[in-house]
């Protein structure tokens, strides 16, 4: 295995362009080096570690720019990502064990797009865009279009992650991120949903809402349908329980060792219904009634 | 192709070389000698194989040699003052948090961080500490019961 610790972007780009499809991209590793373990080691290792500049956490006027290089437990000692990204926050917090934490990184978590991630469905309701590096330019992905299926993003096998872009949400809006797994700690969500909503300045209807799911489809995903049917209607215990079954009936879960397909979709509803309860209650101050 | 690395290791600098795919665990027991750090799950999810890492607590079966080049790292092999324990040692024999001892070395190295930061912990900051080491053999009782005891004696300083 040939191996190598570029010291730019560029010079991770250019290897990525000699080895392609053979190349492999280490971060933290906690999940490269288990694949390198038990299933094969890849033709090239690329350690991006040692590129500087990439482990930031900047406010950059109205957002937050996060280093893909930023551990899961930067984000979790973060007062600045408490404060105003709590979703993302609760997500890095129930994130796997302290350990795993101080070695992950969430440009890792992102790459490896696996569709329980825990960041994101977090990502994809804060309506993130990730900054993406090829030879030849930059782009702005949005993380609606990044995931392309299980292990796979628009950067192929010749891009690399170098930015998370997340714009605040609105002051008056709260979110809620809700995994439903056995253990807690060090246990992969069976179903993970993150809700942010925000009520128009009577607190009588809702002026946006969001909806992402992991876990159950090939890629995270927006609950667009159940959104849709929320968007600019006040928030009644009708509304909440019709959108909810919507939100599962957009998921497509499969079954696995950790549950069947039908209960995931269970849980969709049951988490959706109780993730916009809980943030409305947040924003509002108000029950749904 | 073979990586120099040059790292400190309970205060000690080393140089060595290792395989580019090689987990700083394997570096650790199989090249440096330090079999202290227990190998179990391999894959991240036991904490057997905890280490201190430029004073965080990691799984170093998921972690790369390659990456410990220029790092401070802390064995169980490190805490021991001599012939005298370090507390946290001494409180997981004193109330028989120990049984097969597999995780043990884990445990106290996750341990060791946490009361280097409070001798006050909350049950919060207890859980969160060690709910990435399990252990199959105790219940837990008595791992929480020895982490009480160490923080009890670090906080008077005995």
């Amino acid at each position: 295995m040939d191996y190598f610790e570029p010291k730019t972007v560029s010079e991770a780009l250019s290897l990525l362009a000699k080895y392609g499809d053979k190349a492999k991209v280490i971060a933290g590793g906690t999940d490269v080096l288990v694949d390198m373990k038990y299933k094969e080691e890849p033709g090239c290792l690329i350690n991006i570690k040692r590129i500087p500049g990439m482990d930031k956490i900047q406010e950059n006027g109205a957002s937050l720019g996060i280093g893909p290089l930023v551990t899961i437990r930067a984000i979790e000692t973060s007062k600045l990502i408490r404060e105003r990204l709590p979703v993302l926050w609760e997500s890095c917090h129930q994130f796997a064990s302290l350990q795993i934490r101080n070695t992950a990184t969430i440009g890792g978590n992102i790459c490896r797009a696996s569709p329980s991630g825990e960041t994101l469905a977090p990502l994809l309701v804060l309506e993130a865009k990730a900054k993406l590096a090829f030879s030849d330019g930059e782009k702005l992905e949005g993380f609606n279009s990044l995931f392309v299926g299980p292990g796979r993003t628009t950067l192929g096998s010749t891009g690399l992650l170098t930015e998370i872009q997340i714009p605040y949400a609105p002051q008056a809006s709260r979110s809620a991120y809700l995994k439903h797994a056995v253990r807690g700690a060090m246990d992969i969500a069976m179903v993970g949903v993150a809700v942010l909503v925000t009520p128009d300045a009577m607190h009588s209807k809702l002026n946006d809402v969001r909806i992402g799911l992991a876990a159950v489809a090939p890629t995270p995903i927006r609950a667009q349908k159940a959104e849709a049917l929320l968007r600019g209607q006040p928030l009644t215990a009708a509304l909440v329980n019709e959108a909810a079954a919507v939100a599962a009936s957009e998921s497509s879960p499969i079954s696995d060792q950790r549950s069947s397909a039908e209960y995931r979709g269970w849980i969709v509803e049951a988490l959706t219904r109780q993730g916009l309860e809980q943030s409305w209650k947040a924003a509002t101050g108000k029950e749904v009634a | 192709m073979n990586l120099a690395i040059n790292l400190t290791v309970n205060g000690k600098s080393v140089s060595a070389t290792a395989e580019p795919s090689t987990s700083l665990l394997d570096f650790l027991r199989d090249t440096l000698n330090y079999k202290g750090t227990k190998l179990c799950c391999n894959t991240g999810e036991c904490g057997a194989c905890t280490i201190i890492f430029d004073g965080k607590p990691i799984n170093s079966c998921v972690a790369l040699a390659a990456d410990a080049n220029g790092a401070e790292i802390t064995t169980i092999e490190g805490l021991a003052d001599g012939d005298k324990l370090h507390p946290v040692q001494q409180a997981f024999i004193d109330t028989g948090a120990v049984q097969c001892g597999y995780c043990t070395p884990g445990y106290i190295m996750s341990v060791k961080v946490l009361l280097d930061r409070t001798t006050k912990p909350t049950a919060e900051d207890i859980e969160e500490a060690v709910s990435g080491n399990i252990c199959r053999c105790t219940g837990y009782t008595k791992i929480l019961d020895a982490i009480n005891l160490a923080a009890d004696r670090m906080a008077g300083g005995s």
